[in-house]
């Protein structure tokens, strides 16, 4: 199944949950549909591995990444870019907001909320029941409530992000899939897709997925990965 | 148990309660930060106490409180963080208390970036507070031996009664790796009654102990120092550890590199070995005390024909190097320390223009 999201995607979860790895895929894969893609870093609460290391790759792709001021790339200052507020009052086919992680790094959504609340958007949660503190569907409920009362906003679906980098089994997926239905029959939050890692897919047996799912090449490698 | 995926900073957290720590004291800095946000979700899950100090000053010497009433401390911080913590170092160093410091390296001089460095070896290595003391450092080159080497910090620490530190450069704490941990630390130390000042009910004897690092009597003071020696020279013989990679080649390049670092250089020397050259890599896991006897003869080799020494600093370890080869090879250094990780490329290049 395809995915088909469009409109304001705010990305949030519990920190470390694959929030960045998750943007930037989904917005390369919309971008290859036709779809017109904006991507705003969000991520003010972690100082490596965010949106903006991986600028100039999506730009290449035509991907509009909005950043704050170059000079400030490596600060670990929460600024928010005022173009942020622009792209959310004319957003593209598909504005992908990456927030940072747990209930701490969405408090810049409720800075937005003026902006926001006018608008229909996907909050969308990611979960990967292999990280502490989201093994478990309670674990995954007090995140989310966690997040809504920082962000002032509600969670309106979830991605299942099950993974252990380069350790992943088809195991893992299957696990993590069969996780992330308990916690959507708990919650009652529709699966917006899963995530799996492009080289695994000929393994699996992909009917047993009734969700979308989104192809991941990982795009944020230590250094000794970046060959 | 199974293995779940886990940021540097938060696994040397678990780690530490696994290894039974119940004591975390900590002052926030980037980017380390996230080993206090875990340990404060994760201490009262188990009766421990984390306390965020009004600085490292503070944080310096609410751990030497804790270890000299004779329980497993910890704190962890980045490199200006470690400089305000030196002055306690040096006390804990001296009275013989044991306690883990765990630095996640930032660039420096002076308040310097957020970046993974690795310019606090000397630091480490060499002193950072003041006086005769030495601290016993372990260099982890990703999460599984960082969660691996915080629970050994313990054991060390109390076997020599002195503050261990784990040093780890930026990326250490801050990227993500699945990670297995060991069973819990079952151990308690036997020799409290050699230093601490409580815990009556777990000792073996009511010996009274006095937690002080001032000894205004030559003799007493030359004495104290000798202890000291005694167990740096012990450390020598029984705690060095390294890596040897591609070292049972005929490698015509020996490097030595630790951390982050080392793994960067694997990736170089697998690729060189495609093009048929063969490049061998020396990693000390312990920096004090350092595999001295094991580069010399690493480094002298046959086919060996130079050693480079690559940090990501302006060139520390690579004194040390030139120490242990005793000018039998010319050593040379390559390191970059703004922030930006050497690619394996740039490695690569350096490498070839060296056979």
């Amino acid at each position: 199944m395809n995915i088909d999201i469009k409109g304001i995607v705010v990305i949030c979860g519990n920190y470390g949950s694959g929030k960045t790895e998750t943007a930037v895929n989904l917005a390369a894969a919309r971008k290859k549909d036709g779809v017109d893609v904006k991507i705003a870093d969000l991520d003010l609460v972690n100082p490596y591995f965010r949106t903006r290391e991986v600028r100039v790759s999506l730009e290449k792709m035509g991907i509009d990444v909005v950043l704050p001021n170059k000079k400030y790339m490596h600060a670990d200052l929460p600024i928010l870019a005022p173009a942020v507020a622009g792209m959310i009052q004319k957003p593209s086919e598909l504005t992908i907001l990456d927030a940072g992680g747990d209930d701490a790094g969405v408090t810049v959504l409720a800075a937005l909320y003026d902006h926001l609340s006018r608008k229909k958007v996907h909050m969308l949660q990611v979960i990967n029941p292999f990280r502490p503190f989201t093994e478990n569907v309670k674990g995954c409920i007090r995140i989310k409530e966690e997040i809504e009362r920082s962000s002032k906003m509600k969670i309106t679906g979830l991605v299942g992000n099950a993974n252990l980098i380069d350790e992943t089994i088809p195991d893992h997926i299957y696990k993590g899939y069969d996780f992330l239905k308990d916690v959507s029959k708990e919650t009652g939050l529709k699966i917006e897709f899963i995530t799996i890692v492009s080289h695994l897919i000929p393994q699996l047996e992909m009917d047993r997925f009734t969700c979308p799912v989104l192809k991941i090449n990982r795009k944020l490698n230590p250094p000794w990965k970046r060959v | 148990m199974a293995k779940v995926l886990m940021k540097g900073n938060e696994a040397i957290g678990e780690a530490a309660i696994r290894a039974g720590c119940k004591n975390y004291f900590a002052y926030p800095i980037t980017p380390q930060s996230e080993v206090a946000e875990y340990l404060a979700k994760r201490m009262p899950e188990v009766d421990g106490v984390f306390l965020q100090g009004e600085s490292e000053v503070a944080v310096g010497y609410m751990i030497f409180g804790a270890a000299g009433a004779g329980e497993r401390v910890m704190t962890t911080s980045s490199s200006p963080g470690i400089s305000l913590m030196s002055e306690a170092i040096s006390y804990i160093a001296a009275a013989q208390c044991p306690a883990v410091f765990v630095n996640i390296m930032r660039g420096g001089p002076g308040l310097g970036g957020i970046l993974p460095s690795q310019g606090d070896y000397f630091q480490a290595t060499k002193g950072g507070g003041h006086g005769d003391y030495r601290l016993l450092v372990l260099a982890p080159d990703g999460v599984q031996e960082a969660v691996e080497m915080t629970m050994k910090a313990f054991t060390l620490a109390e076997k020599y009664r002195g503050p261990v530190m784990i040093l780890g450069d930026g990326l250490i704490g801050q990227m993500m790796e699945p990670v297995e941990f060991p069973d819990d630390l079952k151990t308690e130390p036997t020799n409290k009654d050699d230093w601490a000042t409580s815990g009556m009910s777990t000792r073996k004897s009511n010996k009274r102990n006095l937690v002080r690092s001032l000894f205004l009597d030559p003799k007493e003071l030359n004495d104290n120092n000798l202890a000291l020696k005694a167990k740096y020279e012990q450390m020598k013989k029984e705690e060095v550890l390294y890596e040897g990679y591609n070292t049972d080649t005929d490698y015509s390049i020996l490097i030595v590199s630790y951390g982050t670092m080392s793994r960067v250089c694997k990736t170089s020397i697998d690729m060189m070995k495609q093009e048929g050259i063969e490049v061998g890599l020396l990693r000390p896991k312990t920096l004090f005390p350092f595999p001295e006897k094991e580069i010399f003869k690493a480094s002298t080799k046959e086919s060996c024909k130079s050693v480079i020494s690559i940090e990501m600093s302006m060139g520390q370890m690579v004194e040390d190097v030139e120490r242990c080869v005793k000018g039998q090879r010319k050593v040379d250094f390559y390191g970059e320390c703004g922030g930006d990780i050497p690619a394996p490329e740039t490695i690569i290049n350096i490498i070839k223009g060296l056979l």
